[in-house]
């Protein structure tokens, strides 16, 4: 049975881990790193910790199952562009691929429960649809004005408990 | 009636391959290749570019073992340079190489191998992965995960970066460590100690209870090659060569790097991308060798830090000479772990790791230049020429893997050879093909410079190249 992070004593703000993945040189798929740093630069919230990387690892799975909220910033490259998406991630059932580099983020909530016996008690991903992923480190212009959409889903994350599937279209 | 038996892909290795087994008319195995489908061209595609970049973009080559590449790169820019780098350089770089090491013999050893090992060769295929031995085994998983954490994290605090840290460049190193990181890397030190004894009580534990993959496993006499420093002792980043026959006579000592082609040749075959080293005076393939853990514990008298001497010397029990049997690698991959925490605790306290001169400047002083390093699966050989404004004009990359490539080959006709009967392919001989040349943890990403993904064929052939049977996970 997943048990939740031990919560943290009453008046001490939540720990949350935000992990921003992604390759900065594959186009939009460096979104999430973008997000990453424009949170880290623009929202001072206390508890909060920004991870950059490129992949969901194995090495992942103590600091996740040591959090209360977990937050995965993401490109998605089935989503339309520009699409910002916040969607609850829930441990995976089964993982049965061979696992060596990589991971998606309900089977790291797996592996943080199987290897800790802990989970955070709310975990999200929050999504931008990719329009371009070649060989570049710039964010095509659509992806590029979803980044203060994705910011207010961040936002939003991190003052509550996770926002139901939603999918907004950027204006 | 001769059949042939492909396994494409190989799985749980670093990158993708492919086997092909031949049987004869009596329905045994006859004849093995082990094929690396897939080519990079790194050694081609730097020419013209300024040697000095070559560090940076060399590392590219793999994302496992980023920094041996850095460190044979940088040590051949530096012959090109006539330069001898600062010394808390070069204890810097050491201390990264075996940080790399420790995460890759990590990866190598829990994620890749021990699905094998804790949950048996027959085990359903689903559970055999590290999900399967963090269930069974989650203290064993734990310290899997922590140890590679430990590794990649101090990789991170000196050079930036997990993977392709920018900080190792011809003449040493950009920046000083301070006192903070170092401090923060001590303190993580006695966890992985930890991490790393359990793992070895664990191994032992378990060994046991594959006598028959010990016997099989690549398991036959050869050469073994690999650094080692004055006195013998076992050494990843600077030392010259050495090589031992089957019997630990030493045939080779005390070479340097210029004079690595002198004594190594490269053969090809038409099967695979992956070159053939040979030792020339020997020729091909008698001259053939191994290279990594098991070769650098073979060829080393002692390690220099205590409990991996302590170790080392059990090690050297299980055979009067050289340890021959490729399943000991996993072995030797452990006793690396603890002998790299060790060294490294003691790198980081010595009073001159925080010194600041750490880069030494020059430009070409000369148009040739070699670097070697000891990579987590062997020794790694970087050889540039360059012109007089120091542009690549040639480059040749020895890589581990390339190595032991006559040896895997061996050791999957041996495996097949004790486990593959009749006309199918079971999963149980596939799994135990495919884990013998897991022994070695080959990376092909490495060895042939591979782009993109090749799955892993197993195909069984008839003589007339029929195929009777194909097996193929992606």
């Amino acid at each position: 049975m997943t048990r939740a992070a031990k919560a943290q004593p009453a008046g001490q703000p939540r720990r949350t881990l935000l992990l921003a993945c992604g390759n900065t040189f594959r186009g939009d798929d460096g979104v999430g790193w973008c997000i990453g740093g424009a949170v880290e630069q623009q929202l001072h919230h206390a508890g909060l910790t920004v991870v950059l990387t490129r992949q969901l690892l194995p090495e992942h799975a103590e600091a996740v199952s040591a959090t209360d909220i977990v937050i995965f910033v993401d490109c998605s490259a089935v989503a339309p562009a520009g699409t910002v998406s916040t969607i609850p991630i829930q441990p995976a059932e089964s993982v049965s691929h061979a696992l060596t580099h990589h991971l998606d983020p309900g089977s790291l909530l797996r592996l943080a429960h199987e290897l800790y016996a802990r989970t955070p008690a709310h975990a999200v991903a929050i999504t931008v649809g990719g329009e371009s992923f070649e060989l570049t480190d710039r964010l095509s212009r659509t992806v590029k004005s979803a980044v203060p959409k994705a910011l207010e889903a961040v936002r939003s994350a991190l003052c509550g408990p996770p926002i139901p599937e939603t999918t907004a279209q950027v204006c | 009636m001769a059949q042939t038996f492909t396994i494409d892909p190989v799985t749980r290795l670093e990158g993708h391959g492919r086997i092909t087994l031949k049987t004869n008319d009596a329905g045994e195995v006859s004849e093995a290749f082990f094929s690396v489908t897939q080519v990079r061209g790194f050694e081609k595609f730097c020419e013209g570019r300024p040697f000095y970049e070559m560090p940076a973009l060399m590392a590219r080559i793999c994302g496992i073992c980023p920094v041996s590449h850095l460190i044979a790169s940088a040590k051949a820019c530096e012959a090109i340079m006539s330069v001898n780098i600062p010394p808390t350089a070069a204890k810097l770089r050491r201390a990264l190489n075996l940080a790399q090491t420790i995460q890759s013999h990590a990866l190598s050893f829990f994620y890749l191998a021990s699905p094998d090992l804790l949950l048996g060769m027959d085990a359903d295929p689903a559970d055999r992965n590290i999900f399967g031995v963090v269930k069974t085994h989650p203290e064993l998983g734990r310290a899997g995960v922590g140890l590679r954490r430990f590794g990649q994290h101090m990789i991170e605090l000196l050079g930036r970066k997990r993977i392709h840290p920018g900080w190792v460049v011809a003449g040493g190193v950009t920046e000083p460590l301070d006192a903070v990181k170092r401090d923060e890397i001590l303190a993580l030190v006695p966890e992985a100690y930890a991490n790393a004894t359990m793992a070895l009580a664990a191994y032992k534990q378990i060994a046991g209870r594959f006598q028959d993959e010990v016997e099989s496993f690549a398991n036959f006499p050869s050469l073994f090659l690999g650094m080692v420093s004055e006195g013998g002792r076992l050494e990843f980043s600077d030392a010259k060569l050495r090589m031992i026959d089957a019997e630990g006579l030493v045939l080779v000592d005390n070479l340097d790097a210029a004079q690595f082609d002198q004594l190594i040749g490269e053969a090809v075959e038409p099967y695979s991308y992956m070159k053939f080293p040979y030792l020339k005076s020997l020729g091909y393939p008698r001259g053939t060798y191994r290279v990594g853990p098991l070769a650098r514990l073979n060829i080393a008298s002692h390690t220099g830090t205590p409990l991996a001497d302590a170790e080392l010397n059990e090690f050297k029990k299980l055979a009067k000479g050289p340890v021959l049997g490729s399943f000991h690698y996993h072995h030797a991959r452990l006793i690396e772990i603890l002998h790299g925490i060790e060294a490294i605790e003691q790198i980081l306290s010595d009073s001159s790791i925080l010194d600041k001169h750490v880069r030494a400047t020059a430009g070409v002083n000369r148009q040739e230049g070699a670097g070697i390093a000891e990579a987590p699966r062997g020794t790694l050989m970087h050889h540039y020429k360059v012109d007089e404004n120091g542009l690549m004009k040639w480059a040749n990359l020895v890589i581990a893997t390339g190595q032991n490539n006559n040896a895997m080959n061996k050791g999957v006709l041996q495996v097949a050879q004790r486990f593959v009967k009749g006309d199918k392919l079971t999963d149980g001989m596939m799994n135990r093909v495919e884990a013998v040349i897991r022994t070695f943890d080959p990376c092909l990403s490495c060895s042939t410079h591979a782009f993109g993904q090749m799955p892993l064929v197993c195909e069984l052939l008839a003589p007339d190249g029929t195929i009777l049977d194909e097996l193929r996970r992606s």
